[in-house]
């Protein structure tokens, strides 16, 4: 058990391939950072533990010489509980600050007034597949052409039941409601083709929702419009 | 002399546990209600359909609450009768409960029937549907306390049921009586009057 | 398969056919065996029992069964999953939609819960010197209602209806409109009537806690799985009475044609907050008497006094009430905005705080101690460090934003297995091998046990612990297959394989379930050197416990006494035991609210209300067969 664990700590430690911590667009980027960050102190918790765990029931295990020891009772020691109930929460303040930041900062209501600095696109879902209408009006079915470096501003909503958005490489998820608009930002997207997908089981055909994803240069996504 | 006081001491612990786990379950009722009446606060006025001011009738409310509310004073007596080990006066209030109840019932039955010669289904509106699951289930608590009380007569009178046995019944039903009336009392606060005054 | 019966074409799917004969099969079995070893009159003995360690074994026994059943879906999801684009059996698309709601429905209502409960039943009592539950009659009809709500939910397979909502039926999906067959009332209908009996157990638990402790059991003596008891029945009240609404919500949306839940005049997200507000408590109701069972494990063997009982009790108390505060993190994505996000991503990361007070206290516990390496301590001792992992992912998840990317992925797959598996399973394991001689007589072969752990325990982190990774590869949950360009074949094989694992792990406890019976070898009453009163009572403990009384001077009062090599005082001098008398009515009770379920599933409302009639009959029969006539005596005269 604990070699597993070892052994993919290595994995997360050399190989930063992992898609979601790959991150294309600054969004996600934000995303990955807070990942890793609470990653990282939360193994200062993992460690701890494993080093007291491993520790203890190593000397204190039952042993041929210690057959006839009755072990002295302690009721307990309020320092010591009064330190871990103080070091968790230093560690949680430590994690709620950058939460608090970056939540705010991709939350939907607190893009509204960048919304005109952004490109808009309305996403509508529905079983099973994804409708992407560009300002012009140009729609286009399961795949979403964007332009890279831009503030792309997703105007989500759907029209049977609730889906999820999500591109991996480019940020997180929103869900994709029938009767209420969701809005959601992907800041600063790099070139490059991803895949992306439902996130909400929706019935039948969830597994296949799917689209593509094409961040192109600003020329070639003006041209796209045109086409 | 003894035994008989030991009896009482018994009856009176395993009394004592009844009480403790009805009330307890009077709190999940409450609960239960509680979610309703939020369900109820959430979808009213709902965005499409018939506002709420519209199908409630003031003269209907009034009514069927002096019937509920009464019948909660007239148990109160009985529960004094039956202290008091006033046969006549236990049953003659106990029964005027039961007459109210039923009176109240039917004023009920007859307000949702107005509602849906009007057009006012359950499904008209979230508004009426949050409406009638809530004041339904309401109406099916008094009809299940009409049933309790058909029995605590027929209880009364068996042989078999001392008379201590069928104070600790009336008592655990006077609980669920005032209950039910309590909640009748915060279907009017949040249901009807918002909308009626 | 298709089959032609009488002129009618009908379609049935192979699974659906496997799993009648297989159950015909072991029904044939069963039957015989009941019938050649004459034993009927047992189980028309258990059906009618009223007695707490009776229930406690027809939960543990549906438990492990229904338990079964989960796991073999389980192996079918991850056989499925094994390759890309992998198209084993029929488990594509709808069928393992089904696959998967059924086994997260059944582990958490139908195998979680009656294992826990089952273990409250048993050892609750005999941990605080009560001669029985409060109320022996409604404690039979809890048992009975839970198995009128599982069989109702288990016989939808069967019949090729199977709901495909996932576990949280999460509207408007699970709304008539896009789940038109009978599949989705199943689900509502079975865990109505489960729930209703979960409720009425919970109920029973706190006035047993509450007002049957044996004479100087104060709260602060009271043995901690018997706290934590407490504090689960409390959360059960409440989360269980908003799920019994939400479906009751629900079955009109899906009946009678309102629209809560739907897109264009209700809200579904109103769904999610009900069932969250449920759903969350939930774990905790799950976690929490797996803490108490680990907390009074950890100590006996130890062989030591728990570490900051105190904090101990408070931590299980902030537990409880931090877990209705903290629902919407199931619901970071659904555009709640940033106050509300984030609001719920602190109180979420404060339920870390007390959670880690248990552990450091379970870790000090061992410290200075003895500790023996009995069966039961090792599922403790692997329960510390995996649900280390388990809550450390827990707390990442909290953090809303970081969230936005973990949602329904296979991290969050990872990481409620992490802490369902490690605080209830293993919590239920422990505690079966514990309380075994308590329940049976018998104890269960240490050495196939000791096989079993460390199986069971390797395997299931060879299963979740490469979830995490495929989830951050970007593998949603719910998927029936993947690509081979997803690059995460290796992972999702390697977990088929710690499946595989689990699933062989069980057979030892078969095996030694199997061996345990064959050989008969009874126990004493102490077979552990435990420390609280169950271990003063003979194993399989009797119908009648605890005459006389034992009377509590501290806690492990039991413990002390051994210490001192004096017996545990006593008194005749105690209050009226729980009266009780064996009864088929809550078998039949039940069966009525089955018969209205049925009805109602099917549109067939005469049935629903003949079986409504049923119910009515029964509870005026109830009532006038009260077990307390008797014992008040006849009327005397009512003036």
């Amino acid at each position: 058990m604990k070699k597993v664990f070892l052994l993919s700590l290595v994995l997360l430690l050399t190989g930063c391939n992992i898609t979601v911590l790959d991150p294309k667009s600054e969004t996600a980027s934000e995303q990955a950072f807070l990942i890793t960050f609470s990653f990282w102190i939360m193994m200062i918790v993992v460690v701890t533990v494993f080093i007291l765990f491993a520790r203890f029931v190593w000397k204190y295990r039952y042993t041929n010489s210690r057959k006839h020891i009755l072990p002295k009772d302690v009721k307990g020691n309020i320092k010591l509980e009064i330190t871990w109930i103080i070091i968790p929460v230093l560690l949680l303040i430590i994690l709620a600050v950058p939460t608090l930041a970056i939540t705010y900062d991709q939350s939907p209501e607190w893009t509204k007034e960048s919304e005109d600095a952004g490109i808009e696109i309305d996403v509508t879902g529905k079983q099973f597949n994804w409708l992407f209408r560009h300002r012009n009006g140009k729609e286009e079915m399961d795949k979403l052409v964007i332009p890279e470096g831009e503030s792309i501003i997703l105007n989500l909503r759907s029209e049977d039941v609730i889906h999820s958005f999500w591109v991996p490489e480019l940020g997180g998820k929103v869900d994709v409601m029938p009767g209420k608009e969701l809005t959601y930002e992907i800041k600063h997207p790099q070139r490059g083709t991803y895949q992306g997908k439902c996130a909400e089981y929706c019935g039948l055909g969830h597994t296949d929702m799917t689209f593509q994803v094409e961040v192109v240069s600003t020329q070639a996504y003006a041209q796209y419009l045109h086409q | 002399m003894e035994r008989v006081m030991i009896m009482r001491k018994q009856e009176a612990e395993l009394f004592q546990d009844k009480k403790v786990g009805f009330f307890i379950y009077l709190g999940v009722e409450a609960v239960m209600f509680a979610v309703l009446f939020a369900t109820y606060m959430i979808f009213t006025p709902a965005g499409s359909g018939p506002y709420p001011s519209d199908v409630f009738q003031a003269e209907m409310v009034l009514l069927s609450s002096l019937f509920l509310l009464s019948s909660s004073v007239t148990l109160y007596v009985a529960e004094k009768g039956i202290q008091a080990r006033k046969g006549k006066k236990t049953l003659l209030s106990l029964g005027l409960t039961l007459g109210l109840a039923i009176v109240f019932l039917g004023l009920e039955s007859y307000e949702f029937y107005t509602f849906v010669q009007e057009g006012y289904g359950l499904s008209t509106s979230v508004f009426l549907s949050s409406f009638y699951v809530l004041v339904g289930l309401h109406a099916a608590h008094v009809t299940f306390g009409i049933g309790w009380m058909i029995v605590l007569f027929i209880h009364y009178v068996r042989p078999n049921v001392s008379y201590s046995l069928y104070k600790e019944k009336q008592t655990i039903f006077s609980y669920y009586w005032h209950f039910v009336d309590c909640i009748w009392v915060f279907i009017i606060l949040i249901v009807y009057l918002p909308y009626l005054v | 398969m298709k089959l032609s019966v009488f002129g009618y074409e009908l379609v049935i799917p192979t699974d659906i056919i496997a799993a009648w004969v297989s159950v015909i099969l072991i029904g044939i079995v069963a039957g015989y065996i009941i019938i050649k070893k004459r034993k009927l009159g047992v189980v028309w003995d258990y059906m009618k029992t009223t007695n707490h360690r009776k229930i406690g074994i027809l939960y543990l026994l549906f438990g492990i069964i229904y338990f079964f059943r989960a796991g073999v879906d389980a192996l079918l999801i991850r056989t499925q999953l094994a390759v890309p684009n992998n198209d084993f059996w029929v488990f594509q698309g709808e069928k393992y939609n089904e696959l998967f709601t059924t086994h997260g429905t059944l582990m958490i209502f139908f195998v979680a819960m009656p294992l826990l409960l089952g273990l409250m039943n048993i050892a609750v009592p005999l941990q605080i010197g009560a001669k029985d539950l409060a109320f022996p009659f409604l404690n039979s009809l809890g048992f009975w209602l839970f198995f009128a709500g599982s069989l109702f939910f288990n016989i939808a397979f069967f019949l090729n209806l199977t709901p495909e909502v996932g576990w949280t039926g999460y509207a408007p999906l699970s709304r008539a409109e896009f789940t038109p067959g009978a599949g989705t009332e199943f689900y509502v209908f079975g865990l109505q009537i489960s729930g209703l009996g979960t409720i009425f157990t919970a109920l029973n638990l706190i006035v047993t806690i509450i007002r049957h402790r044996a004479p100087g059991m104060s709260y602060t003596r009271m043995p901690l799985f018997a706290w934590a008891s407490l504090i689960t029945s409390f959360l059960i009240l409440i989360a269980f009475t908003v799920l019994a609404i939400a479906l009751y919500l629900l079955m009109f949306d899906r009946l009678f044609g309102t629209g809560f839940f739907s897109g264009d005049e209700g809200d579904p997200v109103f769904w999610q907050h009900l069932f969250w507000i449920f759903g969350h408590p939930e774990v905790y109701i799950l976690a929490l008497p797996a803490f108490g069972i680990f907390s009074d494990i950890i100590s006996t063997f130890s062989k030591k006094r728990i570490f900051g009982y105190g904090t101990m009790v408070a931590s299980i108390v902030l537990i409880g009430f931090l877990g209705f505060m903290v629902w919407v993190h199931h619901m970071f994505t659904v555009g709640l905005g940033p106050v509300v996000n984030t609001f719920f991503a602190i109180t979420t990361m404060a339920i870390a705080i007390p959670t880690g007070i248990k552990v450091f206290n379970w870790l000090f516990t061992m410290r200075g101690g003895v500790i023996h390496f009995t069966t039961p301590m090792l599922f403790a001792l692997g329960f510390i460090p995996s649900f280390v992992i388990g809550g450390v992912t827990g707390v990442m998840l909290s953090l809303s934003a970081a969230d936005f990317q973990f949602h329904d992925t296979h991290f969050v797959v990872a990481h409620f297995h992490y802490v369902i598996i490690a605080s209830t399973i293993l919590g239920v394991f422990a505690g079966l091998y514990y309380w075994y001689p308590k329940i049976t007589g018998y104890m269960l072969d240490e050495k196939l046990g000791k096989w079993h752990f460390w199986t069971f325990l390797i395997g299931y982190h060879i299963t979740f612990f490469p979830m995490h990774i495929t989830g951050l590869e970007g593998m949603p949950r719910r998927v029936y297959t993947y690509s081979e360009a997803d690059g995460i074949f290796i992972l999702n094989a390697i977990s088929t394989v710690g499946a595989f694992l689990m699933g062989i792990s069980m057979l030892f406890v078969i095996w030694n379930v199997y061996k345990t019976h064959k050989k008969k070898k009874k126990v004493s009453g102490d077979p552990w050197d435990g420390r609280t009163l169950e271990w003063t009572v003979s194993s399989p403990a009797p119908e009648h416990t605890f005459e006389p009384m034992p009377v509590i001077h501290s806690m492990d009062a039991y413990w002390y006494a051994k210490v001192k090599n004096k017996p545990l005082p006593a008194t005749t001098n105690v209050r009226v035991k729980p009266l009780e008398r064996d009864s088929i009515q809550p078998f039949c009770i039940a069966m009525s609210l089955f018969i209205v379920s049925t009805g109602l599933t099917f549109r067939w409302y005469w049935l629903a209300i003949l079986g409504g009639v049923m119910l009515f009959a029964l509870l005026i029969l109830r009532s006038i067969t009260d077990e307390r006539e008797d014992f008040y005596g006849k009327s005397d005269d009512h003036a």
